[in-house]
């Protein structure tokens, strides 16, 4: 293994000399400027978060996934309200495809509001944990969460099995993408919606960005296509995997290494409670029926239950979040587990002053205040907003329509 | 300068390559390993790989060991990242069949310098054999 080596100063001098020589000639912050030279250690890093998109396979606890016939049950199941005890609130209410799969609230709001921010969809089938608290070890048993809680859909799985069987089109949907039509047992049927809607949002990962165009040039020496992203965006991805430490936590493809962390944001829901996060969803998931140590796990070999078996619970896990990816971020306001911080600007400034002090690390040391000038700021949210794709999925998504069983 | 003064090291580096011959020549590669490194204590020596090679970032991983030296009753296996002061987030299994063993479900979350610790136990003592590895 080879060791690690910082080139980040080095990095920064280079930029900053390349600034200088596009202040120097009139050009714009932000543009296109020759390739920088990275040392072979940041190429490494930045290589590792690539290539997009990663090969795709069905997840083998859902018998259903990666099926047509259940992608189009699961699609219709995820726009229908009636799966809401009131029948006025579907998944779409609080995920709304016209926003990035979120609803631009600081905390989201079904039947009541309830205490965090509603997470993207996009690319949740490479997630190892699922919620901001990893309550959750699966898609299906995550897509039962809200159906569940009164505060958001709160169904149940009596008022969700006895939808299906009495709906001809659900019905109808359910036999397409199961093989039977929905039996007697209400938990059964219950968990196959799980399944079905996880089918449908796997489908939802996101096309390539401006980044990924880059790395691929960076990763072929293509010098003229390296040229092409902008000089702002580089010097922002310089911070990025370098003086940012951004990339401990944002590792890899899709820009999280998939656990939890304590990023310094207050974690009082209102006086006098407060949210423990990973703590609290550790607890959530061993008194969970619907997880992969469980009976509706459709993989007899527990192939994928290494996760749950191990996982381990310290009380440095309270207030500890799920570290999200950053794919299409900048589509994705407000940020962090209860949207506290409205825009990206805001989530860079927020990490440059951070509060030490606030952080329940248990002595770690991963976070530091960074101090970041203005300029440095901006260039990291132009890097972030380079992991953006320029014409999101969700457009194809709303074309595409419900042909569940026309 | 005496022979005396001249002779203490160059003996002193001659025991120390009998030593570590006799402890190499006491505990060999395992049989059908191919790959693998040695951690050398007071009381034990193991050889130990991970599977996969090398050790993934965020995705988890086993190893299997085997020791040399006095009987051992209880093996713990646990990652320690000491420029950030954290372990994993994960309880590794072990498994144990004399002196050979396997630990499943470790999982190292991050990419840099990490410490993979063995703490062996045994009616001789009890000893923490440790390798360092950098993950990019």
């Amino acid at each position: 293994m080879t060791p690690r080596r910082s080139g980040a100063p080095v990095v920064a001098r280079l930029a900053a000399g390349l600034a200088g020589f596009a202040i120097a000639f009139g050009m714009v912050s932000g543009m296109a400027a020759p390739a920088l030279d990275f040392t072979a250690g940041e190429k490494r890093r930045i290589l590792r978060h690539g290539p997009w998109p990663p090969a795709l396979a069905p997840n083998p606890s859902n018998r259903v996934s990666g099926k047509p016939a259940a992608i189009a049950f699961g699609r219709a199941l995820f726009f229908d309200p009636r799966l809401s005890v009131s029948g006025t609130v579907s998944c779409a209410s609080c995920h709304r495809p016209d926003r990035a799969w979120t609803d631009g609230l600081p905390r989201s709001r079904g039947h009541r509001t309830v205490d965090r921010n509603a997470l993207s969809l996009f690319n949740l089938r490479f997630n190892r944990w699922f919620g901001w608290d990893g309550a959750q070890d699966t898609l299906w048993a995550q897509n039962l969460r809200p159906l569940l809680d009164p505060r958001e859909m709160g169904v149940g799985p009596g008022g969700a099995a006895q939808l299906v069987r009495s709906d001809r089109e659900l019905s109808c949907g359910y036999r397409r993408a199961f093989g039977a039509a929905p039996g007697a047992d209400d938990e059964r049927v219950f968990v196959d919606l799980g399944k079905a809607l996880a089918a449908f949002l796997e489908t939802q990962v996101t096309g390539r960005t401006l980044f990924d165009e880059f790395r691929d040039a960076l990763a072929l020496g293509d010098a003229a296509g390296m040229a092409r992203y902008p000089a702002a965006a580089r010097r922002g991805l310089a911070l990025f995997i370098g003086r940012g430490n951004c990339a401990f936590c944002h590792f890899g493809p899709a820009f999280t290494n998939g656990e939890f962390a304590d990023a310094g944001v207050p974690h009082f829901i209102e006086p006098g409670r407060v949210d423990s996060g990973r703590l609290g969803g550790i607890r959530k998931l061993r008194r969970s029926p619907y997880t992969l140590l469980g009976s509706f796990n459709d993989d007899a070999q527990r192939s994928t239950a290494a996760k749950t078996r191990h996982v381990r619970l310290r009380q440095s896990n309270f207030g500890e979040f799920r570290v999200p990816g950053l794919r299409n971020v900048a589509l994705t306001a407000p940020y962090m587990h209860a949207g506290s911080l409205g825009t990206l600007a805001d989530v860079v400034r927020h990490y440059s002053t951070l509060d030490e002090e606030r952080l329940h690390a248990g002595g770690e040391r991963i976070l530091r205040r960074l101090d970041l000038g203005a300029r440095e700021q901006a260039d990291l949210v132009a890097f972030l907003e380079t992991l953006t794709e320029k014409k999101p999925l969700h457009e194809a998504t709303m074309k595409s329509g419900n042909a569940m069983c026309r | 300068m005496g022979p005396w003064r001249l002779g203490g090291p160059v003996l002193a580096a001659a025991l120390a390559l009998v030593l570590t011959a006799d402890r190499a020549a006491a505990c060999p590669r395992p049989q059908g390993w191919t790959g693998g490194a040695e951690l050398a204590g007071e009381l034990w020596t193991a050889w130990w790989r991970p599977e996969p090679a090398p050790i993934p970032v965020s995705a988890h991983f086993s190893i299997r060991f085997h020791l040399c030296g006095p009987p051992v009753d209880r093996v713990r296996v646990s990652g320690w990242m000491p420029d950030h002061r954290h372990g994993m987030n994960y309880r590794p299994a072990v498994s144990l069949n004399g002196l050979s063993g396997t630990a499943e479900g470790l999982l190292f979350h991050m990419p840099g310098r990490w410490r993979l610790i063995l703490d062996v136990r045994g009616a001789a003592g009890r000893e923490k054999l440790t390798a360092e590895t950098v993950l990019e």
